[in-house]
């Protein structure tokens, strides 16, 4: 039996595919500049983070991507992901302003902000994804003081998704309460992958691996709400090959990103 | 003697004061997991995953309930199944309901005196019933005689405008004053009342599990509670132990306090030695 380590480094790259850097407006969180995500990066051994601004899922996607633009310009580390809203932005404006800002990824959040993630909705916003080889994130639900709202729709995800096989997509902050779905959704979608960050029941990730492979599992914390270096040493007792460890701790999110491991 | 045999000595005392002396290695103990199949959250009985997960995650024991029957003694028998497959690795709680008072005494009795749980499980949010509501009253009762611990969520969806934990625990404490109160997850999230809770009373302590792995949490549980009253749990199967424990493990405290939370505190608890053997109590009152 192994012991627990009470000094764990990771012993492999680590890049986080869920962190947030900015204030909320609904509480105060314990970190919300760049440099104290930096600071959380190199205390769990984490080299890059995919980061988006809370104020650009809760309120206005433009300023809040604005905002994040400069938070993380001169911070090579923190690799900028745009919100985006089909229902109310313009698409052609966001895609100057993300390929501006050097975005290399979207995150849109249906229920949050009150559409269906239908194609009659988002098809041209995944078309110019697919197109510029972006990535889409798709977390369960978002919290906040105001919102209550529902968890994202596995039954849209498949209609929409299945129709572009071309676009990476990640379900992200996939809780337990939805892996009854989530698994025979990455089963049935090849170009679908998971984050981390709360898929939380026991054997998650073997369960993961026999239902999508180790190239579709990305490593994620949800910082600031969780810290970064749970999950690492999570990963690290899943008797994993060291490739496979690689890939899901690093690699399969720059992969996604269409960035160099190095 | 296993770990569920010393569940049979009774009577026995857990929760003895906090404090003492640095603790000696310690055997690490996850106190909150269950027994037993719920298939919407796809938990199982997989006796043979449990040991793989507890080899991988580095955990020596694990304390089992099964609250999940309507009927206690079904819930009692199926963890009773898991001591009876491995005694060396697994330690029982005993279920009550309050919703059976005229089954509730004999069951413990039963589920402590013959199948050796060390101590007492009550699930108040799924029950429907507040763990202060005088329905558990012969329960606690009973466990204050025994000295035992109880453990159980500290709020609830139905709470009261203005219910806090220390005022509920308070008033627990002062008429069961010889039951160890252990809040489950109330180390997973920051919860000042939960702190404030065990700091002002000398037999509750706060356990660890979470699904959202709060930034800071076991590291302002030890700081406000202390580093004697903090428990580690995980609340397999639902959540995968690895992962719990990762949150101690990388916690910002001291390689002390670790080891008391991921065992040693657990040890003072269950009244077990480091060898998991039964260490003896003074007589009430002493």
């Amino acid at each position: 039996m192994r012991r627990v380590e009470l000094d764990f480094r990771p012993a492999v790259p680590a890049a986080d595919a869920n962190a947030a850097v900015g204030r909320r407006h609904d509480r105060r969180v314990a970190v919300d500049d760049a440099a104290g995500v930096v600071a959380e990066m190199d205390r769990a051994g984490v080299s890059q983070a995919l980061v988006y601004a809370p104020h650009a899922a809760a309120y206005d996607s433009r300023e809040g991507n604005a905002w994040l633009a400069d938070a993380v310009r001169g911070e090579p580390r923190l690799v900028p992901q745009f919100v985006c809203n089909p229902a109310f932005d313009d698409l052609d404006d966001t895609a100057a302003h993300a390929a501006g800002a050097g975005a290399r990824a979207v995150r849109m959040l249906p229920m949050l902000h009150n559409y269906p993630f239908r194609p009659w909705v988002v098809g041209a916003w995944l078309a110019w994804l697919a197109a510029e080889g972006l990535p889409l994130w798709l977390p369960m639900d978002y919290a906040a003081n105001w919102h209550t709202g529902g968890e994202l729709d596995p039954h849209e995800v498949f209609e929409t998704v299945r129709e572009l096989p071309e676009l990476a997509v990640v379900l992200s902050e996939v809780h337990y309460r939805q892996a009854s779905w989530a698994l025979p959704l990455l089963r049935s979608l090849p170009n679908l992958s998971i984050e981390l960050s709360r898929f939380v029941i026991v054997d998650g990730v073997q369960r993961l691996l026999d239902a999508a492979g180790p190239r579709r599992i990305l490593f994620g914390s949800r910082f600031p709400d969780s810290p970064m270096a749970p999950q690492l040493y999570h990963l690290h007792r899943c008797g994993l090959s060291e490739d496979d460890l690689r890939a899901i701790c690093a690699g399969n999110l720059l992969r996604l990103l269409g960035m160099d491991a190095s | 003697m296993t770990a569920s045999a010393a569940g049979r000595s009774a009577p026995r005392r857990g929760g003895a004061a906090a404090g003492g002396a640095p603790p000696e290695p310690a055997p690490v103990i996850d106190f909150h997991c269950h027994a037993g199949r719920w298939g919407r959250y796809w938990v199982d009985d997989a006796c043979d995953r449990y040991l793989r997960v507890m080899d991988a995650a580095g955990i020596d024991r694990a304390c089992l309930n099964c609250i999940w029957h309507g009927d206690a003694r079904r819930g009692n028998d199926v963890v009773a199944g898991f001591l009876r497959q491995r005694p060396d690795r697994f330690i029982g709680a005993a279920f009550a309901t309050p919703h059976y008072p005229e089954e509730a005494v004999p069951e413990l009795e039963r589920a402590v005196d013959q199948l050796g749980m060390a101590y007492v499980k009550v699930y108040p949010d799924y029950v429907g019933r507040p763990v202060d509501d005088p329905a558990y009253f012969p329960i606690f009762e009973w466990v204050n005689a025994r000295g035992l611990p109880v453990m159980c969520h500290a709020t609830y969806p139905f709470d009261p405008p203005g219910t806090t934990i220390t005022g509920r625990f308070t008033a627990l404490s002062r008429r069961f004053p010889h039951v160890t109160w252990v809040l489950a997850h109330a180390a997973g999230r920051v919860d000042a009342d939960a702190a404030r809770a065990a700091r002002c009373l000398p037999k509750v302590y706060l356990e660890t599990c979470s699904s959202g792995t709060a930034l800071g949490a076991v590291e302002y549980a030890v700081e406000h509670a202390g580093e004697d009253r903090v428990l580690f749990g995980s609340d397999m199967p639902l959540m995968d132990a690895r992962q719990q424990i990762a949150k101690v493990a990388t916690a910002a405290i001291s390689p002390q306090a670790k080891r008391k939370v991921l065992g040693a505190n657990a040890l003072r608890v269950l009244g077990l030695s480091t060898d998991l053997r039964p260490v003896p109590r003074p007589a009430r009152g002493a």
